[in-house]
Order: structure tokens, then sequence, then C-alpha cells
């Protein structure tokens, strides 16, 4: 059976380690506009299914990340917009330094946020 | 189950040919404490320094603060499932060295982060200022994989904890502290009509420098579930989580959990402390759901009348803080949420990415966002290399004149959210 | 020393009652008067009253541009290092003018101000949040309580100090998060929050949780054949070609447009200006988010007495509560001026 979920990111190692086994939408766009591309996927009906918000390295400071929805529609999920739009909302609360660091910093950063994204995996697949 | 805590007073740590404790002074061999770190073939080398309160000096970037503990009565062994084998701990005597710490430090990932200065006005945001601290600084093998890292200085503060705490193994406490909590029945016959309590603890359960550990277990593979609150004194928690300075949960924190002796305090006067539930702040939503429920449905099993909820970290447990509140409340159990927040330097954000109306008791350690200016010190164990990149940093954050301007949100236990500390925002 | 000067109104600078509320603006130079004695007393060697400005409660909402201009020209002429206004306690009124005129110092002037009044004052709710306002008893019995908390609260502003959290310093909180040392840990507050919960005795949250704008629903409509109704949108129905650029997301503002004569909404003549929802079935016909087509049908079988000729809209999508708020706040006078008796609000 297909695997009813898909991950929205713009990390890179995301894609790597993830994309041949799962379905990874890969964009080269910011964290925020991340948050927002999955915003407007909730809007269309897919179900939100990983915290936007996850890990406690802050908006702003990483650059990437990684957020999990559903492949299928099943209606508004009043919930899934909520927490969306309150991390949306969140980011503007932090300092902008992405751009700050030295490189090896970022491979750190993807590291991390793809940590965060496997965590969810073995609750994803068991549906 | 009972437990007598033995408390050994530390007034000072300096090294020492022999490891000791004597007249409150723990000596420490410096050759003997290297070689508990470096059994493990993931280091290379370390150095230990000692910090004490008042002293111009600033530890950063902090990873793990430890109390050295010994079990000397009763089953098992501090750290079980980590250090100790598998067993149940929290009853018979275990002693603790107090007003001391073991602090592991140094680089593991780029944006590490977490400050401890034990002067000035940083040392008031942190409560690990008030200690000494034996900092061990770790330096890892060349070409080792982060998660690999984190785990070798994870043990490594623990196995130094252990082996210093063996030193008080015959020693007399200086003074001893009896907890005690009982079985469901016989808690209802011995505190008739005392109102029912529990501790509701959120651990942080997310991934690499986000995970939790109970009885060695990784907390984002485990059920909301039942712990005596005497086991978390052996350290039965420990933390793997290195990221979020100000509200992270050491390991020193889970063992001197605040919730947990302050609720100790009013236990067989005003309340009956019934047992302690732990719950994990997953990233897949669906996780959260059925953790909450899960933990609101034991609130209920356990008939209880009021519970704390504690928190670890920011932005995806505040979905987990509000959703045990509101399942919970609406199982008619009153609630009183701990937490800190996030409102932006100006304060005028909203502190939480959550809310809801069933939140009316809540607790604060504090905006993470405000900013403070800490003063050049004397001496930096550890390296200042990643004080721009912290979380509360920005590249002006090390400035030309040695002052560090960063938010609080860098700075180790600054806004705890089990109420160590005693910041607070209005 | 640092100067001060004190608004206060008609009936505390003991010209008399409602029958004296007309009285104008009247400064008295190096006196102090009224309350002024008490902060005189409080202010001690720091600070001095330089001037004592008073004005009648009808006089200043009656004419609000003039006597703030009146005011302000005083303020500006003393150069005060503060501004004081009140206590007002529970005068409806005074508290607004005290508010009203404190904002104005601080926005017009940049000098810093502090009034005081009682929670329920609707000055308090209207400038809270941008002046710090001291909670007080809802009477003058409560003066030197209230003095007692404003003066300190001048002082620092005075010495541009830095001001601590509302619950130290006594002003109602203001919106903004101020961080502070408690005198117990954060998990022993915890435990006393608990034990007054568990008794069922008033307790204090330390952060108190965004208020939701719940709003009770109106009586029905007795008699839909007579009633006007209109049509107001958060799906973002523009007429084509947007034309006062609505964005997709997060509005800044929202459309007013007529639909005086239009029985249906073209694929020529309308679309959605919204950037959350896939625009195809809306852009083909409006009327699927607006509908417009079925109201006519209604006004002309009688089912309903008139369809309101224009309609209001925005876009919802991500739109801060606040904006929406602030929207509704504007038009909904204006429909409610032209008798629309119940709004038929659409989203997506």
């Amino acid at each position: 059976m297909k695997k009813d979920f898909r991950i929205i990111t713009n990390n890179p190692l995301v894609l790597e380690k993830l994309g041949d086994e799962y379905q990874v939408e890969y964009y080269e766009i910011s964290y925020e506009d991340v948050l927002k591309k999955v915003r407007d996927e909730v809007y269309k009906g897919y179900r939100l299914l990983t915290h936007p918000l996850s890990g406690s390295v802050k908006p702003n400071e990483t650059p990437y990340k990684s957020v999990m929805v559903s492949v299928s529609k099943s209606g508004a999920d009043p919930d899934g917009m909520k927490i969306i739009e309150n991390a949306i909302a969140a980011c503007k609360k932090f300092e902008f330094k992405s751009d700050k660091y030295k490189p090896q910093v970022y491979e750190d950063f993807r590291l991390i946020d793809y940590t965060l994204i496997s965590s969810a995996l073995p609750s994803a697949e068991a549906w | 189950m009972k437990l007598e805590v033995g408390h050994i007073f530390i007034k000072d740590i300096q090294f020492g040919a022999e490891s000791k404790i004597e007249d409150g002074v723990l000596y420490v061999s410096e050759e003997a404490v290297k070689e508990v770190v470096l059994e493990d073939e993931h280091i290379a080398s370390v150095k230990f320094d000692i910090a004490r309160p008042g002293e111009s000096v600033r530890i950063t970037p902090v990873k793990d603060v430890i109390e050295p503990r010994v079990k000397v009565e009763g089953r098992g062994g501090v750290f079980p499932g980590v250090i100790s084998k598998v067993d149940t701990v929290g009853e018979g005597k275990t002693y603790a060295l107090k007003g001391m710490a073991v602090v592991t430090a140094g680089k593991i990932v780029g944006f590490q982060e977490g400050i401890i200065d034990m002067t000035g006005p940083g040392a008031d945001y942190t409560p690990f200022s008030k200690l000494n601290n034996l900092v061990v600084v770790c330096e890892p093998v060349e070409g080792i994989k982060q998660h690999d890292y984190e785990k070798a200085v994870r043990f490594a503060g623990f196995r130094v904890a252990v082996y210093l705490g063996e030193l008080a193994r015959n020693l007399t406490p200086d003074e001893t502290k009896v907890y005690e909590t009982y079985g469901i029945k016989e808690g209802m016959e011995k505190l008739p009509g005392l109102p029912r309590v529990a501790y509701v603890q959120m651990l942080q359960s997310q991934g690499l420098l986000h995970d939790t550990y109970v009885y060695g277990v990784d907390a984002k593979k485990t059920l909301s579930t039942i712990i005596n609150p005497t086991e978390v004194m052996d350290g039965a928690i420990v933390s793997g989580n290195c990221v979020s300075a100000c509200d992270k949960n050491p390991t020193y924190v889970h063992e001197n959990n605040p919730v947990v002796h302050d609720l100790f305090e009013e236990h067989g006067k005003t309340i009956n402390f019934v047992c302690q539930i732990l719950t994990n702040e997953n990233v897949y939503l669906a996780d959260k759901q059925r953790s909450s429920d899960w933990t609101a449905k034991l609130c209920r099993l356990l008939d209880l009348d009021a519970v704390i909820v504690s928190q670890e970290g920011f932005g995806n447990p505040d979905t987990d803080l509000i959703m045990n509140c509101k399942k919970i409340e609406a199982e008619g159990v009153k609630t009183v949420i701990i937490t800190d927040e996030y409102a932006g330097r100006d304060g005028k954000s909203q502190s939480l990415a959550d809310a809801d109306a069933a939140a009316d008791a809540v607790v604060t350690g504090g905006n993470a966002n405000q900013v403070i200016v800490l003063p050049k010190l004397d001496k930096v164990i550890g390296t200042l290399d990643y004080v721009n990149t912290i979380a509360g940093g920005n590249e002006h954050s090390l400035r030309e004149d040695g002052t560090i301007e960063v938010e609080i949100q860098a700075i180790t236990g600054a806004t705890n959210e089990t109420g160590f500390g005693y910041l607070s925002a209005r | 020393m640092l100067k001060v000067v004190h608004y206060i109104n008609q009936f505390f600078a003991n010209i008399g009652g409602e029958e004296k509320a007309d009285y104008p603006v009247e400064v008295r130079e190096g006196e102090v008067v009224g309350p002024g004695m008490a902060f005189k007393q409080a202010f001690g060697e720091e600070a001095e009253i330089v001037a004592t400005i008073i004005c009648g409660d009808s006089y200043f909402n009656e004419n609000l541009d003039k006597a703030k201009a009146e005011i302000l020209e005083v303020v500006k002429k003393y150069s005060p290092d503060v501004f004081v206004a009140g206590p007002a306690f529970n005068a409806g009124r005074y508290g607004v003018a005290c508010g009203t005129i404190c904002d104005a110092v601080q926005e017009e002037l940049g000098i810093p101000a502090v009034t005081g009044m009682y929670t329920e004052n609707p000055g308090a709710d209207m400038f809270k949040n941008k002046v710090y306002t001291v909670s007080t008893k809802n009477s003058a019995a409560g003066m030197r309580g209230a003095v007692s908390k404003m003066a300190p609260l001048a002082l620092k502003l005075a010495k541009k100090e830095a001001i601590g959290a509302s619950c130290q310093e006594g002003y109602m909180p203001n919106g903004v998060r101020v961080n502070f040392f408690e005198e117990e840990r954060g998990s022993k507050r915890a435990v006393k929050m608990l034990l007054k919960k568990l008794a069922d005795k008033p307790f204090e949250t330390e952060y108190p949780m965004p208020t939701f704008d719940r709003v009770a629903p109106n009586p029905a409509v007795k008699d839909l054949s007579k009633a006007t109704i209109a049509l107001v949108t958060s799906g973002g129905i523009v007429p084509k070609g947007n034309p006062d650029h609505i964005e997709s997301s997060n509005a800044s503002k929202y459309g007013e447009y007529s639909i005086a004569g239009v029985d249906d909404l073209t694929e020529e003549t309308f679309e959605t200006a919204h950037g959350g929802y896939d625009p195809v079935y809306a852009n083909e016909d409006a009327d699927r988010v607006l509908p417009v087509d079925v109201l006519r049908e209604m006004e002309k079988e009688g089912k309903i007495g008139k369809l309101y000729d224009k309609f209001y809209t925005t876009v919802g999508n991500g739109t801060a509560v606040a904006s929406a708020k602030a929207f509704a706040e504007e038009f909904a006078p204006k429909m409610k001026a032209d008798g629309v008796d119940a709004v038929i609000l659409t989203s997506t």
C-alpha cells in the first residue's frame, strides 16, 4: 500500500537520505516559506502530520525545515491550521541569523533537521 | 516506596593525588577521572577544570549538568539502564553530593549552546552558578558522527558522576531526607480526605540532541507511563538534550526535580502525592494525540484531583502542553502548567505557539528572548567559538570589549520549565 | 529637580461636579491642586509639579481636538520630564480623558506619561496598552494607594529607568512581557497555585492565555421578508483585476464594492484574490463564494426584503485576527447606518 505521507522540505540531506524511499518534495526556499507552503497544503485539505516547530533549534536560527503532510485530502483540519498559523507567527519572534554561520554548521543544521523528521517515520509508517 | 536521601555537603572541589571526600572537600585525582572518561574510544582527549561560585569564570558550551549520587541500600544502582543494570530503583538509601555538579562541556554541533557564568549578572540567571562545578571538556576522535559523539559525552558525564558518587559510599550524611509514596489503596487509607495529586512531566523526545531516556529507553518510543517520584531521585531519567539551553532539563534537574520536591513538601499535609506520570513531546502529531489521550486517561484512572504539568523546550512542546492541559481538565482534574515564554526581544509577541482557555493556571519561567549583556570574565572553560552562533546570540554577540550580548535563552537553566528557577514574567 | 505636569478634571480641582463639566482648559502654573498634594508629598525632593492643568470632562470629550491641542501646547511649554494624569478611579469620561491626553503627550511630545484608574473604567481598556495605567480602587477613597504606585512609576519614567513587570510596579498588564525574579521558585509557585485551585480559592495565573473573542449570536431575524441582508466574505471575491490590490494572504485591507443591479457574478466581472485555496472554481463563478445570484432570486421571490447593494470583502488567508477585527469595526457601522438587518458571512 502506498504510504499516505510526504515530506515538504528545503533540506537537501532529507532529499538525499529519504528521497528514494519516500515522497520528498524538495524546494530551495526559506524556513518560513516551507511553513507557508505547508500552510497552503493544509488549507487545500491535506493533513498536517508533524509539528512545524519540531526541534528546539529556533526559526531564523536554522535555515532548514522539513514537515510531513498527507498525500490524500481529508477535509478541513482546524487543529492543523491553528498549529501551522501559530508556527508562522512564531518566526518573527527570533532574530534572523540563518545566513551567519560557518559552512560546517549548516551540515549540523541539516543533520538535526533530518533526525527530527526521521523521528516521525516509525509512527508515520505504522498506518 | 520509601527512599532516604542522605546529603553530603561539598563546600569545595580541589584536584589532588587521590580522589576522596574529606571535611566537605571533594579531592579529585585528574588521572583517575581521565581514565574514567577515556574508557570510551570515541573520546580523544579530556580536560578537567573547577569552577566555584563567585569566580570570574564562564563555562560554555555546556552539554549536561549532573549531580553525583550513589545507591547504598536497596535495589539497583544510580542511572539504571544507562550505567547500572536495569533494576527498579527508588527505595532504600541513596547519598547525594550536594552543592556540586559534574558539568560536561564542549562542541558537539556547530550551533552548540549553554552558558554558565559563575559571577556577574549572568550568574543570577543560571541555578548552576551556585554550585562547585567539576567541568569535563571532551574532544572527540576525528571523523566521529555527531550522534556517536553526543552519546559518548553523555555517558562520560554519567561515569564521572558515578565515580565521584562512589567516594561517598561509606560516609555519614550531613542530613537525611525521607520520601515515601504509597500504593493506591494504601494511600487512600493512610491519607483519607486529602486531594490526590500527581505530577505530569513532559520529556523532550524529538530526535538527535533532543532526547530523554527513562531507564535507558528513548522517551519518544514510550507510551505515557507512571513512575514513582523516588525512582527519579536515583537517576531513572537522564538527559540527552543539548538544544535550547534555557529550558532544557539537564540530568541534575531530573535528579532534583523541583516539582517532585515541592509536592513532597505538601505530601501528607495538604495533599496525597500519588505518583509521577511521564509523557513525551514527539514530532508526529498523532503521537501527541495518543500520548496526551493516554495521560488524561491515567489521570482519570488514578482518580486524581489535580496535577502539575511541566514542559521542556520550545515550540513543538507547546502543543503537547496545551493538549495535556485541555484533556486533563476535561477529565475534571484541576491543572496547573509550567512553561516559559518566547515573547520576542520587545516582549510584545505571543508567548506560546499554542493556547487554550482551559490553561487558566500558568506558572512561567520568563521570556527567553530577553537580552542581557554579560561582562568579560577572566577565564573561559570550554570555548567562546560558538557564542556568536548560539540561540539568542548573533554575529555581534561577542563584542570587541569581550562582553557578550545574548538573549537569556543561551544561559543554561535560565527559564527552566519545571520551575527550577526564580525567574518569571508578567 | 525633575519636572512634572499634572492633569486633573474639574471635580478633583474642587471647581464642581457634573454641572461644571464643561469647564475649559485652565493652567495653574506652579500650583499643586487636589490630588497633586499627595503626589507632591510622594515625590519629596526628587520632583516638583511645575504646573497643574484642569479641564472639565465634558469640555475635553466634546471638544476633543481643541482641548487636546490646548493641553499639548501647555505641556510643551513646560517640557516636563513626566506627565501625570488623574487618578480617575471609576469616572468614565475622566478616565478616557486621562488616557487620551497621556497618549497624545507621549506620541506628539515624546514625554513619558502615567495615569491611574479602576480596571473597569472604559479608559483602561482603551489605553492600558499605550500608557502605563496604574490599577486603582473604584473611588477616591483609594487615593493614597493610587498615588503610592503612580508616583514611583512616574519618577522611574522621568529618570528613564527600566520599568519592572506589571505586578511589581502596579500598572495594568499592557501586552509587554517583562521578566523579574520571584521570591519563590517556579515549582513552589505552581504547588501554591494548585492548592488554591483545589480549594476553589481565587488564584492568579502568571500568563493569562490570549483571550478568545467569542461572539454571542444575536436574536434571530423576525421577518426575513422585510429584512435587508448583506454579504460579507473572507473568501477574497473582488471585481476582476482586484482594483484595490487586496493581498492574497495576510491581508492588510478590505474592499467595499457595489453589487447594485448585479444579478450574477460572472467569470468576466469577478474573481478571487485569495491565495489559500484552489481559485479555479471561485474564478469560474464567484457566486460560489459570494452567493449574489441566490440572494437576488430570494429577493425576487420575496423571501428576503432586499439584498444590500454593497459587499465587503477581504482575504482570510493568514490574516491576523486583529486586522480582521479592525476591518469589521470600520465597515459594520456603515451597514448598520444603512439599515442592514443581517449579514451572511462566507468563508472558503
